[in-house]
């Protein structure tokens, strides 16, 4: 696909050349500054509910109705009692109470549409999620975070700019989870630096097991050393060569940095681990946090996506989803409270977000049903039928907060009845990217060319940022 | 009307020359003094060494010779700056005024330099003396600051002067004289503050004067700025940067301006009227220069001036202010006035962009003066398009030493370029390169040594030969290729819901056969089951959008891998950066469908039905209404018939590029382009056709080549790899790919796969892959981050060139992975078993790593590393620090 990178991409956004406006020409500067829009975040965390969260039973409760015997499918909108928000009015879903007392602090969206792909695959939507391009495509469309890695770079030159935590590759559909977390197009450099697992999150970013510090030292003053004497001249200006050095000097930079700490949760003092401790999860809260402290750029923690698993309730919904609650409620209200009190808040996005809801009885959505993957009986009368357990696309569930967004808003609204859809303000996967964009300050068009013709952050670039969301 | 001022330049440079050494000379003791007070101390300058209370440290010689490079260079640029500006205002049309106004406007940029100097000079001093208001360089700095405020008023006038003779306009002008303007304004405020505080001298008073002072100075960082931009265009200043934005859709476009290419010095010669051909060619050529410089505001999407230079009519009809085009008379046609202005100039075109090159003028001169030719049904699009069939130019005559058909057409080229052949590269270099390029193995210590001891002249073509011949080897080796080319993968998205078929075996059985590259072609294009997984592309789950239908996918990839061109624009909408139209990707798709496929325009319906043909229709024609099978079958003869020169073309250039690090055409994809020698394409094009479609004849022609056993060239920018400017001397540089780079370790350390992650297993079980081989080969295992991170590709899609480019994830899989530290440790485990001297131990690493023995520092700085005994972690040090040398890394 490409010979080098380069090449091929010459990324439009004059703001690139922000980037080496020390000392470089005035004029790349000043343009910069025209394009960009104001930036009100510096740092964006997603934290990815995989496996299609029901926003009915989460944060757009609708009726409750408790679970018995011979209950008509048909009667349940939610399996779960509403509970009171910060915010008056405003009704999450039980097992949320300690985000609920937040709701004063951000945005919630409840008129997220997903796309139509028709017969439900996950990993589809989340790749549509993620790059803002339905699969497949012709070339290797790029994570949101690798655009952001791109066009803005890191924020501390020794924390990757785009950090994926959470997500082992070993699950099924592992494949289809990596056509998406990558830069594609735009070149690895820009890609997720991958944290499977946050409890050895350190493991990245130290010398390699069983290595001290002193020792490491000593191999990499040795490396430099033969580099010096070894036949070097022949290679001196090659910029393979030259970027394969300066490669490996940032790594070693990172390696010893002080800030690598931060990808070290044994270091949290242990009251404030135990309230992250919910599981993988949490603790991938706690080093979004920490990295987030140390002058990260774009983070993403999952609850991880393995088929069947997580969010993705095919049976046992209710048990399922308040077992979901409880692993990301306390951790997700702890991160906010403690980037709200150090001050990272007013500069950090922070979304919660899922590739689609559920519901009970809709497959798909009002008008396009497709192919249901789930026999759900008319009449439950065993507790594993009680859930949400089929795919809806139509009236999805986000929150956001910090970083130029609302506080103590609700944008869009759900039917109270079902289908529990979109009845006001829907908003796409399009001007949800575009809205972090411009919270960023990055253009709305920008693109890179690659063979040959421009693809943008957004499908030819049109869409604009909900400008709704912004402000107060 | 035009006119010349008349004024010497000379004049102008003997001015500006005194001038400067006015500037410099009345601030004594602090103009010249200044400068070499900083530039002679022996510390770093500091606020306090300026004062000129403190002694001045004498200088060095060296410093001494420095400073006075310094001064000599701000002589020499200005100038040469007074003669440039001067060629462009003679240049510049004046409209009737009295011309003294016109003349002291004219001063403008011979008077800028006096608030640009003094005004910064007094910043800096200001700066310099932040401590002490006070100070002994006081004097010298109100002398600065009020000659800078009224030279600077003095400036704005006479720019004001010269920017109403009406010559100027646009966005960068507009920017200057209003920073212009807004400089002088607070030049003259600090002027005034200084004035007051020395009648009220206080603190805030001098806070305020020297903030607006400051930010004078940086006012004059940008109008200055702009200012020149005005004068040597918009991208002078960062043009030269790497980083210089370029006008990306255009200068992407395939084969550059095609004035390159034609050879336009016959017409200008040909006396008499053209031929049909060369009317139709020059009129290609002509219209290709239009579509790279002015399609962007004179097209159908945006018609500036009410002009469009992208149809035959509308560029006859001109714009709002009439016709642009006089046929016949270039000197009288409006465009090209236009084209001719000065940069800079209001009526200068193109507005945006680079200004067109002398020769692409030329062109269009030519063009004009000829008539304008545009011939009806001129067929051919405006993208340059490379000719369909094939062409064996003659052969050079063979000249000493250069017998083999690439040295001959190589040594045209060199004749030509006016460069020298070098001697070829030595055993080492060689043995080293073929193995890789080969059989994608390191050499090992014996091979070297084997074949520095073989005294036969033809022992390189034997080698070659015997490489070759590793049936096994060569498939392995060349099967990643392949693989990347035909998105081919063990894992991958669309298995899991059967939607994706693999043609690993396929793939190297063929490759292990040496197939024909013609039956290969057939068996992808109408395939059986082991090789269907190409043209059935990958299918996800769902609904897709219509430019992805796996009939799309294959034309797409069919086009791409076997043919070098880009269809997936043209399958949504008509291109913009090729030729090919949406009815055309769409016929071309239609072969693959088994139902009639609908035209969608970015996946709207059309209602209207796609043809079914080729993208040539000389090559032939596909039954219409016919099975897949059957148009299947029908395809792959049409398509890999010799008379389809592309084919054949596109895989000789392909196996160029893997072996000398660019193709003769680059990139590789983009076959459209032109090639730094099209005799040499062309003729082994033909050459590979003749001798039977064989590959492995084809790299053993090109492997014993002297051109192949050149030097490398080392590449500083990688933006020159593909551009037309590119000058072939030798391979390029090359670093070793994820596979050989494991493969490499594999053979000198320690195998890094298990022989439980072999994903295709060529010789069935396990214990016979064990018996032929030594270590599992990266090309057989799953993809891994380890290789993620080392550029193998996921095979999503089609890949041809691999990124040459290092990167963090990269450093940090290589400096922290598990993978390569666990198989050195492994490694280092056995070596500090077998070796129990450092001093043999480090040979060893030497020979069996890098295959030569250590110099005598790099034996020091290794030993340094050991105490008195072979500790494994430091082996494992030592090795790891190794395999990291850019001699190990990169095939030289």
């Amino acid at each position: 696909m490409q010979y080098n990178r380069r090449n091929f991409l010459k990324t439009a956004s004059a703001s690139t050349l922000a980037a080496l406006a020390a000392g470089a020409p005035l004029s790349g500067f000043l343009a910069s500054c025209g394009a960009k829009s104001a930036a009100t975040a510096d740092t964006v965390i997603l934290l990815w509910m995989a496996g299609g969260m029901a926003h009915t039973d989460t944060f757009d409760p609708k009726r409750y109705t408790p679970f018995e015997k011979g209950l008509d499918s048909q009667r349940v909108l939610s399996t779960f009692k509403a509970i009171p928000t910060a915010l008056d009015g405003i009704q999450f879903s039980e097992g949320l109470e300690n985000m609920a007392t937040l709701m004063d602090k951000g945005t919630l969206i409840r008129s997220y549409v997903a796309a139509d792909l028709g017969h439900i695959l996950h990993s589809r939507h989340q790749y549509h999620w993620h790059t803002c391009y339905e699969p497949p495509q012709t070339v290797a469309a790029p994570h949101i975070g690798a655009w952001i890695a791109q066009e803005l770079g890191p924020k501390n030159p020794v924390i990757p700019a785009f950090i994926d935590i959470g997500q082992r590759m070993t699950v099924g559909e592992a494949e289809e989870l990596k056509a998406f977390h990558t830069a594609g197009f735009l070149g690895s450099e820009f890609g997720p630096f991958m944290i499977p697992d946050p409890s050895s999150g350190l493991d990245a970013v130290k010398p390699p097991a069983g290595m001290s510090f002193s020792r490491f030292e000593r191999r990499n003053q040795l490396y430099t050393e033969l580099l010096d004497q070894s036949p070097i001249g022949e290679y001196a200006s090659d910029y393979q060569k030259e970027s394969f050095r300066r490669s490996m000097e940032q790594s070693y930079r990172l390696l010893k940095s002080p800030e690598a700490k931060a990808f070290d949760l044994n270091d949290e003092p242990k009251e404030s681990y135990d309230i992250y401790n919910t599981g993988k999860f949490g603790l991938g809260c706690l080093m979004a946090r920490r990295l987030t402290e140390q002058g990260a750029r774009f983070i993403s923690v999952t609850t991880e996506y393995e088929p069947f698993m997580g969010w993705d309730t095919h049976e046992n919904g209710h048990v399922r989803t308040r077992d979901m609650k409880k692993l990301i409620d306390a951790p997700i209200a702890q991160l906010l409270k403690d980037l709200d009190r150090s001050g990272h808040l007013d500069r950090t996005l922070v979304i919660v977000a899922s590739e689609f809801s559920r519901d009970m009885v809709m497959e798909g959505r009002p008008g396009a049903e497709v192919l249901h993957q789930v026999e759900q009986p008319d009449v439950i009368n065993d507790i594993k039928n009680y859930g949400m357990h089929r795919h809806f696309t139509d009236g999805c569930s986000m929150l956001m907060f910090g970083g130029g967004i609302k506080k103590g808003f609700v944008f869009g609204k759900t039917a109270d009845e079902r289908p529990c859809k979109t009845i006001e303000k829907p908003i796409r996967i399009e001007q949800i990217h575009q809205s972090i964009y411009h919270a960023l300050g990055i253009d709305p068009q920008k693109h890179a060319v690659v063979e040959g013709r421009p693809f943008y952050t957004t499908p030819d670039g049109v869409h604009k940022a909900e400008l709704e969301l912004f402000g107060g | 009307m035009y006119y010349r001022v008349p004024r010497s330049t000379w004049y102008r440079i003997v001015v500006r020359v005194f001038l400067i050494n006015f500037v410099l000379l009345t601030n004594l003791p602090c103009g010249y003094k200044l400068f070499f007070a900083v530039l002679m101390s022996n510390n770093r300058p500091t606020f306090e060494m300026i004062k000129i209370s403190k002694p001045v440290y004498y200088p060095s010689v060296i410093k001494a010779l420095l400073a006075v490079a310094v001064v000599v260079f701000i002589h020499v640029s200005a100038i040469a700056e007074t003669i440039q500006s001067t060629e462009a205002e003679q240049a510049i049309v004046a409209t009737e005024r009295w011309w003294g106004w016109e003349f002291l406007g004219r001063l403008h940029p011979l008077l800028v330099h006096f608030p640009v100097t003094l005004l910064l000079i007094g910043a800096v001093m200001e700066l310099a003396t932040l401590r002490k208001f006070q100070s002994q360089l006081r004097p010298g700095i109100r002398w600065m600051v009020f000659l800078g405020a009224a030279s600077a008023a003095l400036a704005v006038l006479f720019g004001w002067l010269l920017a109403s003779s009406g010559n100027y306009g646009g966005d960068t002008f507009v920017l200057h004289q209003w920073t212009g303007v807004a400089t002088a304004v607070l030049g003259a405020v600090a002027a005034l503050l200084l004035w007051l505080i020395r009648y009220r001298h206080t603190y805030g008073l001098i806070l305020v004067y020297r903030g607006i002072l400051f930010l004078t100075a940086m006012g004059i960082f940008v109008a200055g700025h702009y200012g020149g931009s005005l004068t040597h265009g918009q991208d002078y200043l960062i043009g030269v940067t790497p980083w210089a934005p370029q006008d990306e859709q255009l200068a992407e476009i395939a084969g550059g301006p095609t004035s390159m290419n034609l050879d336009w010095v016959s017409f200008a010669s040909a006396s008499d009227s053209l031929s049909a051909e060369q009317e139709a060619d020059l009129n290609i050529a002509a219209r290709t220069i239009l579509a790279h410089h002015c399609y962007q505001c004179h097209s159908s999407d945006k018609s500036e001036g009410k002009l469009r230079l992208d149809q035959k009519e509308l560029v006859f009809k001109g714009g709002e202010s009439g016709p642009v085009i006089e046929p016949g008379n270039a000197q009288k046609s409006e465009l090209i006035r236009r084209i001719t202005l000065p940069a800079g100039h209001k009526e200068a075109m193109p507005g945006k962009g680079k200004p067109l090159q002398e020769r692409d003028i030329e062109l269009l001169k030519l063009w004009i003066d000829r008539g304008a030719p545009w011939p009806e049904g001129a067929s051919q699009g405006v993208f340059k398009e490379a000719k369909l069939a094939p062409r064996k130019p003659e052969l050079p005559a063979a000249t000493t030493g250069l017998s083999n058909p690439i040295d001959r057409w190589v040594n045209a080229y060199f004749e030509k370029k006016g460069i020298k052949w070098q001697p070829i590269v030595d055993d080492r270099t060689f043995l080293r390169r073929i193995f890789f390029d080969i059989v994608g193995l390191p050499p090992t210590p014996e091979d070297l040594q084997q074949f520095s001891a073989d005294t036969r002249p033809d022992k390189r073509d034997r080698i070659v030969e015997a490489l070759l011949a590793r049936n096994d080897d060569y498939a392995t080796h060349w099967t990643t290729f392949w693989n990347d080319l035909l998105r081919n993968d063990y894992t991958g998205t669309g298995y899991i819901t059967n939607g994706r078929f693999n043609i690993s075996d396929w793939l190297y059985r063929s490759l292990a056969a040496n197939t024909p590259y013609k039956q290969f072609v057939m068996e992808l294009l109408d395939p059986n089951e082991s090789s269907k997984g190409f043209i059935k592309g990958i299918e996800w789950r769902g609904a897709i959008n219509s430019s992805q239908t796996t009939a799309m996918q294959a034309a797409q990839n069919v086009s791409q891998a076997l043919l070098g061109l880009n269809l997936k624009c043209a399958s949504c909408h008509d291109s913009f950066v090729s030729n090919w139209k949406l009815d055309d990707a769409y016929a071309f798709a239609n072969i693959f469908s088994e139902k009639p496929l609908e035209i969608n325009r970015c996946d709207i319906p059309t209602g209207k039905m796609a043809d079914t043909r080729l993208l040539w229709q000389e090559l032939g024609n596909i039954s219409k209404d016919a099975t897949v099978k059957q148009k299947s079958a029908e395809l792959a003869e049409l398509l890999t018939q010799p008379d389809n020169g592309r084919l054949y073309r596109t895989v000789v250039n392909r196996i160029w590029a893997q072996l000398m690090g660019r193709g003769i055409v680059a990139p590789t994809d983009e076959m459209d382009r032109e090639p730094w020698s099209a005799d040499l394409l062309d003729w082994l094009a033909v050459y590979f056709v003749e001798e039977g479609y064989d590959i492995k004849q084809l790299i053993y022609l090109i492997t014993t080549s002297n051109s192949y056993q050149q030097p490398s060239m080392s590449i500083e920018n990688p933006d020159m790899i593909n551009s037309m400017e590119f000058v072939f001397t030798g391979m390029l540089k090359r670093k070793l790919t994820a596979e050989q780079f494991a493969d490499a370790v594999s053979t000198a350390i320690h195998p890094v796969y298990p022989i439980s992650s072999l994903k295709y297993n060529p010789y069935g079980g396990a214990e016979q892959y064990q018996r032929a081989n030594t270590f599992v080969r990266a090309s057989l295992v799953q993809n891994d981050p380890f290789l993620t991170a080392l550029g193998r590709p996921s095979r999503e899609n089609v890949t041809s060139v691999r990124d040459g480019q290092s990167n963090l994830l990269q450093a940090m899989e290589l400096t922290n992975g598990e993978l390569l530290n666990e198989t050195l440790a492994k490694g280092a485990n056995s070596w500090a078993t077998h070796y129990k001297s450092s001093d043999e131990l480090i040979r060893s690493v030497y020979r069996q790593i890098l295959a030569r023995d250590p110099t005598d520092k790099e034996h020091q700085v290794a030993q340094g590393l050991f105490g008195d005994t072979v500790e494994e972690a430091q082996v494992q040090d030592l090795l790891w620090a190794v395999v990291l040398l850019p001699e190990f890394q990169f095939i030289d």
